[in-house]
């Protein structure tokens, strides 16, 4: 939509004007991590954070929420949409916004998500420009995710002394609006902007060893080799790789009631693909007993189901699973060794036997 | 009519039910949903009527089993509690060992006088309903088990490992720490209290069904710890499962 320039100086005062209005969370330092929650001063704002433990999905798809309350006796029901105070998430990373790009599609596709939608309808996201791997595990650029999406509300892109501020939405016009801190661009921001986007992709050098749009093929053609059951024997099954995944969003549904057993709530939480009983059906069957199995599904989600459902990866690169894991099993090694086998495979396919 | 339940211990430090004495505070309103015909720990009165046992504790030596059994007999569901019913808790270290020289050590040479014999859980002994895990039980889990229970249901104790509750609560991991932790093949259900203050899990709720053992010594091994320290670290709570299946891979 715009450009407008912001001075660094007048950035937390910008900050703790849109305090005034809206409940602003960014990623803070506990303990050496970041974590997504509500700041109490524009000036803990840091928009050079490594990676957030937990996505800020977490403010669209929360762990644990109730979806409705009902009275066991009398059969009486109410919905519960968390009316959420207006939002705005901050240094946001441009993989999560593309996640976020998922998210809304697979929740608005067929019968709509009211509880997303409703917590969706208050936050404004904030991305950041990414000017170096955020860790040793993002691997953004394979994935096509180092740019924001074409739909965003507003991005900041550091230029030294001042940011970039990109107005992407409507919603991101209201945050801009009345601070009079802005400036129009000149023609030496323009200039500044261009250096500094050309010359940011060579420090991502952390990739796959073939283009992404492979993917999806490749893993059809690799279902079977030997590499899911190695990884089956050293996955934990622990199940944080889905905890800490931007574009995870299955989960399971319980009825929680009080002692007296009239009161109670239709609860749904997070769920996991790698955990056994994932998806255990009635009568006991268990589609996918093995961790093998369960594993290759995982990557099959992220690399080549979501792709062909919604046209949109499953994967948008983070690294946040691969740092997690215990056992080091990460997506890069995986495709990448995927794809030296199918490779091998096409050699030995030509040779004359 | 309330059902009434009684509460039971055999070896054990009680801390569960003392956990449960915790959870009546919270909620009164138990009370009002159950009646409670014994709990030594709690009041004098001694019913033998009771359609719910809660049973605390590890079966240690003969003598136990005839009472386990007859609380099994006049019980409708019988439900442990805590790791020592559950797992043989820290009872079974000594499993390992000669029982010998266990007794000699703990009794000296009044040993003769103790009779006793490698810890068992109740699950042993008697069919059980339902396990309440943890050192101690958790208070919030132990109010909905008894929900459950008077839904008519077995309670929901969770069988996914405990990296689960602990990620969500973006603790930072153990392992990315540098210190070791069972998590991966622990139960959750306990809310990552040790790892949330620091320390890693120690397995009080028992393995998780076909936690991958192997790999997660590979990866204690990886983080500098010696086989002499992975078995201490297995062995806390889990000796009585470890040993189990060693004898079934035999």
């Amino acid at each position: 939509m715009s450009l407008k320039i912001l001075p660094k100086h007048l950035f937390q005062a910008w900050v703790d004007r849109l305090r005034t209005t809206h409940r602003v969370v960014a990623p803070q330092e506990q303990f050496g991590q970041y974590i997504y929650g509500e700041i109490e001063a524009g000036e803990v704002v840091n928009l050079e954070y490594p990676t957030s433990v937990l996505p800020p999905k977490k403010y669209l798809l929360p762990p644990r929420e109730e979806l409705f309350a009902f009275n066991a006796k009398t059969m009486d029901m109410q919905p519960i949409i968390e009316d959420i105070p207006p939002t705005i998430i901050f240094a946001v990373h441009t993989c999560d916004m593309h996640s976020l790009m998922l998210l809304d599609k697979i929740h608005s596709t067929g019968y709509t998500d009211q509880h997303y939608r409703a917590r969706r309808e208050k936050t404004v996201w904030v991305s950041v420009e990414c000017m170096k791997p955020c860790m040793e595990h993002a691997f953004c650029k394979s994935m096509g995710t180092l740019s924001v999406p074409e739909q965003f509300d507003i991005h900041l892109t550091d230029l030294g002394d001042r940011y970039a501020v990109d107005i992407g939405s409507e919603r991101g016009e209201t945050l801009v609006t009345g601070f009079t801190g802005f400036w129009e661009p000149r023609d030496a921001d323009y200039q500044r902007m261009n250096e500094i986007m050309a010359e940011k992709w060579k420090h991502f050098e952390y990739r796959l060893n073939f283009d992404v749009t492979e993917l999806p093929e490749l893993l059809a053609s690799t279902a079977k080799t030997v590499v899911w059951d190695e990884l089956g024997d050293l996955c934990l099954a622990c199940g944080q790789c889905t905890k800490v995944c931007p574009t995870c969003y299955c989960f399971d549904v319980t009825d929680e009631i009080d002692l007296t057993l009239t009161n109670g709530k239709r609860v749904r939480a997070w769920d996991s693909c790698l955990i056994e009983k994932f998806a255990v059906v009635a009568g006991g069957h268990n589609f996918r007993s093995s961790r093998a199995r369960r594993l290759r599904h995982r990557f099959m989600r992220k690399g080549k189901y979501q792709y062909e459902a919604y046209g949109l990866m499953g994967c948008v690169g983070c690294g946040r699973c691969a740092l997690s894991c215990p056992v080091h099993i990460t997506p890069v090694d995986t495709f990448n060794r995927l794809h030296a086998q199918r490779v091998k495979a096409e050699i030995a396919a030509q040779v004359p036997g | 009519m309330k059902p009434k339940i009684a509460f039971f211990e055999f070896t054990s430090c009680e801390g569960c039910q003392l956990t449960v004495v915790d959870s009546l505070q919270d909620h009164p309103e138990l009370l009002d949903v159950v009646e409670i015909v014994q709990f030594r720990e709690a009041m004098t009165e001694k019913g033998e009527d009771y359609a719910i046992a809660f049973i605390e504790g590890s079966c240690t030596r003969p003598s136990d089993e005839a009472r386990i059994r007859e609380i099994r007999e006049r019980a409708t569901y019988v439900v442990t509690l805590g790791a020592c019913a559950h797992l043989g808790g820290i009872n079974s270290i000594r499993n390992r060992q000669e029982l010998e020289n266990v007794r000699e050590y703990v009794y000296g040479e009044k040993k003769d006088w103790f009779d006793t014999y490698p810890a068992r859980p109740i699950g042993a002994v008697i069919k059980v309903d339902a396990e309440i895990p943890g050192c101690p039980i958790d208070k919030k889990e132990f109010v909905t088990a008894v929900t459950h229970l008077l839904q008519g249901r077995m309670p929901y104790i969770p069988d996914y490992p405990l990296c689960i509750e602990c990620k969500l609560k973006e603790n930072v991991c153990m392992f990315l720490r540098g210190k070791t932790c069972l998590g991966p093949i622990t139960r959750a259900g306990c809310d990552a209290i040790c790892p949330t203050y620091g320390d890693g899990c120690e397995g009080c709720r028992g393995l998780v069904p076909n936690g991958n053992i192997v790999s997660l010594k590979n990866a204690l091994r990886e983080r500098g710890m010696t086989e002499e320290q992975i078995d201490a670290k297995m062995t806390m709570f889990l000796t009585y499962q470890q040993m189990q299946t060693e004898g079934a891979a035999q």
